[in-house]
């Protein structure tokens, strides 16, 4: 059966002051919006959540209510920063197991309710607490730090490599009025910023924001008596990893990501996938995320990722632009919504409505890739016309 | 216009006693990772189960040796919890043979490096490893 996206939304990302039902609301009313139908329409809802930090311990009811879905759900979802994804499967599979017909998957994170050190405390026990956080004090940073650590030794990627990715990204969240930050930021100031985990520094890592992010999915029977558009679901790939850092077989790159990809492109007819997409929402919580997303996805060698964005094949005009709304880095990265807000970027591009952020539409097919954690979580999507 | 919650607080009691041994180890300047007697898979951090085969026959064997650094991280915004700490500190990950092991560094290291692990306790009273140069 196939599944199509008849509507999406995303709110504003940043430091919001607004409630989590509230935040969840404003990206449920755009796809509602989007696709033309109201909320007695949609048999099913699925909240996707992180909420670690927030001070509503089981929002998904409170997030129901508020968005008039009482009855209909909620399926609650939490893939630490792919839940978006997960949540996305999940509505995606309610339609295919025949119990929804149009289902919602809402992705949302308020992460700006606590402080800064709260917040690195919360994301550092995303590991493995006992082993992890409670004797060393890791950090979501500086799990990624030890990535580029090992990148950086192996393959000589540079510091400035990294910042490329930072300041590709702002660039394209410049054009973005949803990014947490819309605004450029030169190579210089990257480069020159304070170090947050060595070797990454402050323009390396995504800002702590709020947001959120939905879509509205439907079999192709219900498309087809609504009279609707779709974008399809061509491709789904997910996968997983060790939660101890210990326990990796290595630290150049997300085996996740790799074995994520594979089943996605096996599953849409994908072989080369460097010539197959027009765009691709790549996870950038850190710059060197991206780099080694490019990599693990087969873009190119491994080895080669810094070299892939120092020669501007990632930009626009390049061999496949990547996060063209500004990604996790200035776009920002509430966790649960980050998922869902790729769908977004996706389908826009795939519907030629991203304005000024437009890509040329060749293929007519768009890859997301979300990240838990560092790896902890992977999913891939393939999107269609 | 915001509201203060009122305060919660969360202080959990860990269960540790099927992996005590590691955690009397630390004290005594050893450091454990558990091998299935069953299917010979090795686990660092130690577990009392084996995720490969399900066997729950695990014996201790001491890590210990030269490790090699396979990646780092020098902490410089400290999360809750970590307040004591009045320097950036580093994060690093070492392979002994089999066994990859997590510590803190006493001294600058790079990935590379060999170093030794030692095991000593914070001004928090934790015990952990820590990795100096070979």
């Amino acid at each position: 059966m196939r599944v199509g996206i008849i509507g999406v939304g995303c709110s504003k990302f940043g430091v919001r002051e607004k409630t989590i039902q509230e935040l969840a609301f404003e990206a449920v009313k755009e796809s509602l919006d989007d696709a033309g139908i109201t909320r007695e329409d949609i048999d099913i809802s699925v909240v996707g959540t992180s909420n670690t930090r927030g001070y509503e311990l089981m929002p998904a009811v409170p997030i129901n209510e508020y968005c008039g879905f009482a009855g209909k759900g909620p399926i609650r979802v939490e893939a630490a920063c792919a839940t978006g994804s997960a949540a996305f499967f999940t509505a995606y599979s309610s339609i295919v197991s025949g119990m929804a017909d149009i289902a919602i998957a809402i992705g949302v994170e308020k992460m700006t309710e606590v402080n800064t050190p709260t917040s690195l405390a919360v994301g550092g026990r995303s590991g493995s607490y006992l082993w992890e956080f409670h004797q060393y004090g890791t950090t979501f940073p500086g799990y990624y730090a030890m990535h580029a650590s090992a990148h950086m030794a192996k393959y000589g990627t540079t510091p400035e490599q990294l910042a490329m990715v930072a300041v590709k990204n702002h660039r394209n969240a410049a054009k973005n009025p949803k990014a947490h930050f819309p605004k450029e930021i030169t190579l210089e100031k990257a480069v020159s910023s304070r170090y947050v985990a060595y070797p990454l520094k402050l323009f390396d890592c995504c800002p702590i924001s709020d947001g959120a992010g939905a879509a509205i999915l439907a079999s192709e029977e219900k498309i087809k008596e609504l009279g609707k558009e779709a974008i399809w679901i061509e491709g789904i790939g997910y996968s997983s990893d060790t939660a101890n850092v210990a326990k990796r077989s290595g630290y150049t790159g997300l085996k996740a990501t790799v074995d994520a990809s594979k089943m996605a492109y096996k599953m849409a007819g994908i072989e080369n996938p460097l010539k197959s997409f027009d765009v691709a929402c790549l996870h950038d919580c850190f710059t060197i995320a991206e780099i080694m997303a490019y990599e693990d996805l087969g873009f190119c060698k491994k080895g080669e990722g810094g070299k892939f964005v120092e020669e501007g094949r990632s930009d626009f005009g390049g061999d496949i632009p990547v996060n063209t709304f500004g990604g996790l880095k200035a776009k920002g990265h509430p966790l649960g919504a980050t998922g869902l807000a790729m769908i977004y970027e996706a389908v826009k591009q795939l519907r030629e409505e991203a304005g000024d952020l437009q890509v040329e539409l060749k293929n007519y097919k768009a890859l997301t890739h979300n990240i838990g954690g560092t790896g902890h979580f992977g999913w891939v999507f393939i999107l269609g016309v | 216009m915001f509201i203060e919650g009122r305060e919660l607080t969360f202080k959990h009691n860990i269960p540790v006693t099927s992996v005590e041994k590691y955690w009397k180890g630390l004290e005594e300047g050893k450091i454990y990772g558990t091998t299935c007697k069953n299917c010979g898979a090795k686990f660092s951090p130690p577990q009392a189960d084996c995720s490969v085969c399900y066997s729950s026959d695990m014996e201790w064997v001491e890590i210990g040796g030269e490790g090699e650094v396979e990646c780092l991280t020098e902490q410089h915004s400290f999360p809750a919890g970590f307040e004591f700490l009045k320097e950036p500190y580093t994060i690093a990950v070492a392979r002994f043979g089999d066994f990859r092991v997590i510590g803190w560094a006493r001294e600058k290291i790079s990935v590379g490096d060999k170093v030794v692990a030692e095991t000593d306790k914070d001004e928090t009273g934790v015990w952990k490893v820590y990795f100096k140069k070979a």
